[in-house]
């Protein structure tokens, strides 16, 4: 037995045959790397937008931020890039988790050791772009550190809401406000879109770290109207968050309402320090946002500042444009009261060029601002738009807004998709209208808010899109019905916004009591005499301004949705603060 | 509650019936959180070890809960026959933290507390090695603490490499570029 056991044993060995050996093989096997391998960064050039998190995070200082030739800085981009010093770097890779575009990510690749100390100086992406296909550490959606929801804003519902004109929504309390600064990762990318550069990180830290009189201080070191922003602003701010790029943006503009709503009266936290009078007058002409702005800021540097308003009531268009249940009275009142206590001047109720000449005021003061705005509305250019019943939005916003009574009947079509045309709908449906916005384009093409367009859906507003209105047919000189096409969308070979083909036969017809026009503004110059035409420069219906917003006529400065193509009250504001600059360096030299 | 987490709840309930100051909180199937007052934590780990059968020791770690001015300790063990994971949670003074060790449970017990002693400065008593483990002349509060400023010390013990120069700060950047001058209240205020 034994002698046949021993004979055998040795064939016990062939079980190996076809196994992977233990012992290290040659030509070398490289083995294969772990998945969520840590080696050297990668960055992903143009989705980093260089906010500088990796950076301020990183514990051993090891990331800088640097300019990268060929990278510009534009809005949401600083145009810096990161640099990591491998010396320092611990692969910790806070960096990765905390990027908020995701563009950040970890290698495989790494270098060992290097007779050149400068190569483990990298910028990532830059220095390594083949690295692209060897990432290996990426950041895990799931478990992240920063927090992507926005504390949810409490409105009222869209039942309730067209009741009144109470305001929609409701605003966040203490806690809520705390909770949404908090996230909040401090890059300041939101000040290259802000058209007034707003100090928007400063006053959220202040706020997160329940400090809203500090909030407030920043709030209104360039911007003295940051109610009416907190509550209409466009924020361009919150399409450049960084945070966007993978979740929420910081409600950036629900903060600067919080921070403003806690005090009843700004000038207690605000305590502002008023210059001695230098003797020199400033008029105003318009008091809307622009008007109102370069107004504060000169009387506190001790101009002698007066506002011309055809209105009953400050605010421009904030007042007689935007409806109350975005923008309340009270509010606007608040700022205004204010302005009066630093020694702003106002007259209200008097046009210029009809109550008084322009060629007066511009006796009277040392220089003037003009801030007029666009208040004359572009017709539509249809048959029968001179029918009762043809209104403009923007009469008919100011006419409910001064309070007076505008009786649209039960149907009524909106023919715009901007935000004066949500605003129209809104309003109409508010008074008990039944409201039908009719657009050119698709929804997404709509130049208004999309809040404003949710809103008006909640509340109950139907909106046809690609539909051209083609007739307006009136019945005894008032309007009936309104035809329109449908229309196909035809792409625009520029890469700019598909137009709109009608279809030839599709065409339907709406019955309608009220036709409600808003496709645009313009400003109105009437008050200008045929010299002054001359001297001040006008392109298509825009004044042009130098740098600090002073026009062709040398003592005149401008603003406002009459000088800026963005035509929102936070460019207002800009101009005006910009104009502030301009009028001191020409009047104090 | 469902079947699935009954072994759990058996386990919850005896260990009540001796330990009636410990907080059992079952996190999901397989997984145990207990609280428990710091000086009943060897006389408990003895129990789970020797009655309830969690024979293995995974690991310890230490969070520095600065706001609370305490360490919280969490022992993790396990058992390989009941396949659950429990974490024991005790929390020390912060101020003069100390500890009764557990090495005559689990002698590798030993290396944790040297290293928590080292990154924490928690003290163990009964621990005869707590010397000097992976830190090499360290003369600063142990590095783990949350009030210690790593890029503090960093900057203070390691050189800048040379080419780092041409460093920006962001904030500086973006506001230079947009003209935004930045106040300073807090110092308007001194």
């Amino acid at each position: 037995m034994g002698k046949i056991k021993g004979t055998l044993l040795p064939f016990s060995a062939l079980k190996y045959l076809g196994k992977k050996p233990h012992t290290v093989r040659y030509p070398l096997e490289t083995k294969k790397i772990a998945d969520r391998y840590r080696g050297f960064h990668y960055n992903d050039i143009d989705e980093c937008i260089g906010c500088g998190t990796c950076s301020t995070i990183c514990q051993n200082d090891a990331i800088d931020m640097i300019k990268i030739d060929g990278i510009e800085s534009k809005k949401g981009d600083s145009g810096l890039r990161p640099r990591v010093d491998n010396g320092r770097c611990c692969w910790c890779a806070l960096c990765i988790e905390m990027c908020p575009t995701g563009s950040l990510s970890l290698t495989d690749k790494f270098i060992l050791t290097s007779s050149n100390p400068d190569d483990y100086l990298l910028v990532p992406g830059v220095d390594n772009p083949e690295a692209k296909d060897n990432i290996s550490f990426v950041k895990d959606n799931d478990i992240t550190l920063l927090n992507f929801n926005r504390v949810p804003m409490r409105e009222l519902e869209g039942s309730e809401r067209i009741k009144s004109f109470a305001e929609v929504v409701l605003g966040y309390v203490q806690e809520e406000a705390r909770q949404e600064a908090i996230r909040c990762i401090d890059c300041a990318l939101c000040v290259t879109a802000c058209p007034a550069h707003m100090h928007i990180p400063e006053y959220i830290a202040a706020i997160a770290d329940a400090d809203d009189k500090l909030a407030l201080k920043y709030i209104y070191d360039n911007n003295p109207l940051p109610e009416m922003c907190g509550k209409v602003c466009t924020r361009q701010c919150e399409t450049v968050c960084a945070m966007a790029h993978k979740g929420d943006a910081i409600a950036i503009r629900w903060l600067k309402r919080y921070a403003t709503e806690q005090f009843p009266d700004p000038s207690i936290v605000l305590e502002p320090k008023i210059s001695d009078p230098n003797g020199k007058t400033v008029g105003i002409i318009g008091g809307g946002p622009a008007g109102l702005s370069a107004g504060y800021f000169l009387a506190l540097r001790g101009f002698d500042v007066t506002i011309y308003e055809a209105l009953p009531k400050m605010g421009g268009m904030t007042f007689a444009g935007i409806p109350k249940y975005r923008f309340p009275e009270d509010s606007l009142d608040k700022q205004i009261d204010y302005m009066k206590k630093i020694g702003v001047k106002m007259i209200n109720n008097i046009r210029v060029g009809k109550d008084i000449s322009f060629a007066e005021i511009k006796e009277k003061y040392n220089a003037i601002f003009m801030g007029i705005g666009f208040h004359v509305p572009y017709t539509i250019g249809l048959d029968g738009e001179n029918l009762n019943g043809s209104i403009q939005a923007i009469d008919f916003l100011r006419e409910i807004n001064i309070g007076n009574k505008v009786d649209v009947g039960k149907k009524v079509v909106v023919i715009g998709g901007g935000n004066v045309a949500i605003d129209a709908a809104r309003v109409a449906r508010r008074i008990g209208a039944k409201v039908t916005i009719l657009y050119r384009r698709r929804v997404e093409d709509m130049p208004a808010d999309w809040e404003e367009i949710e809103g008006a859906e909640d509340e109950g507003v139907n909106i046809i899109t690609q539909g051209i209105p083609l007739e307006i047919i009136g019945k005894n000189g008032k309007v009936k019905t309104i035809k329109y096409g449908m229309a196909e969308m035809i792409p625009d070979p520029k890469g700019g916004r598909p137009r709109p083909k009608l279809i030839e036969g599709d065409e339907h017809i709406l019955e309608v009591d009220t036709i409600i026009g808003a496709i645009g503004q313009e400003a109105d110059y009437s008050f200008l005499t045929e010299e002054d035409t001359k001297e001040l420069e006008i392109e298509r219906g825009r004044v042009v301004v130098n740098e600090f917003k002073q026009t062709s006529m040398k003592n005149v400065f401008a603003g406002g949705d009459n000088v800026n193509r963005t035509m929102d009250a936070i460019s207002a504001i800009a101009d005006g603060v910009k104009a502030v600059e301009g009028i001191e360096k020409f009047l104090l030299g | 509650m469902s079947d699935e987490l009954k072994q759990e709840q058996e386990i919850a309930r005896i260990i009540h019936t001796t330990f009636k100051t410990a907080e059992v909180d079952i996190k999901r199937a397989g997984r145990l959180s207990i609280k428990l007052r710091s000086d009943l934590l060897p006389p408990f780990i003895s129990y789970l070890r020797d009655y309830l059968q969690f024979k293995h020791l995974v690991l310890i770690s230490c969070v520095d809960w600065i706001e609370d001015n305490e360490f919280e300790l969490v022992y993790h063990v396990y058992s390989y026959e009941k396949k659950i994971h429990v974490m024991i949670k005790v929390r020390i003074d912060r101020e003069n933290p100390k500890m009764q060790t557990i090495l005559p449970f689990w002698d590798h017990a030993g290396t944790y507390e040297r290293e928590i002693h080292e990154m924490n400065g928690v003290f163990f008593e009964g621990n005869p090695d707590l010397g000097e483990f992976i830190l090499e002349d360290w003369d600063n509060i142990p590095p783990m603490r949350r009030d210690f400023n790593t890029v503090k010390y960093v900057n203070e013990v390691y050189e800048w490499r040379k080419g780092r120069e041409d460093k920006q700060d962001v904030r500086e950047t973006i506001s230079k570029e947009y003209g935004e001058i930045i106040p300073d209240f807090d110092s308007e205020e001194k």
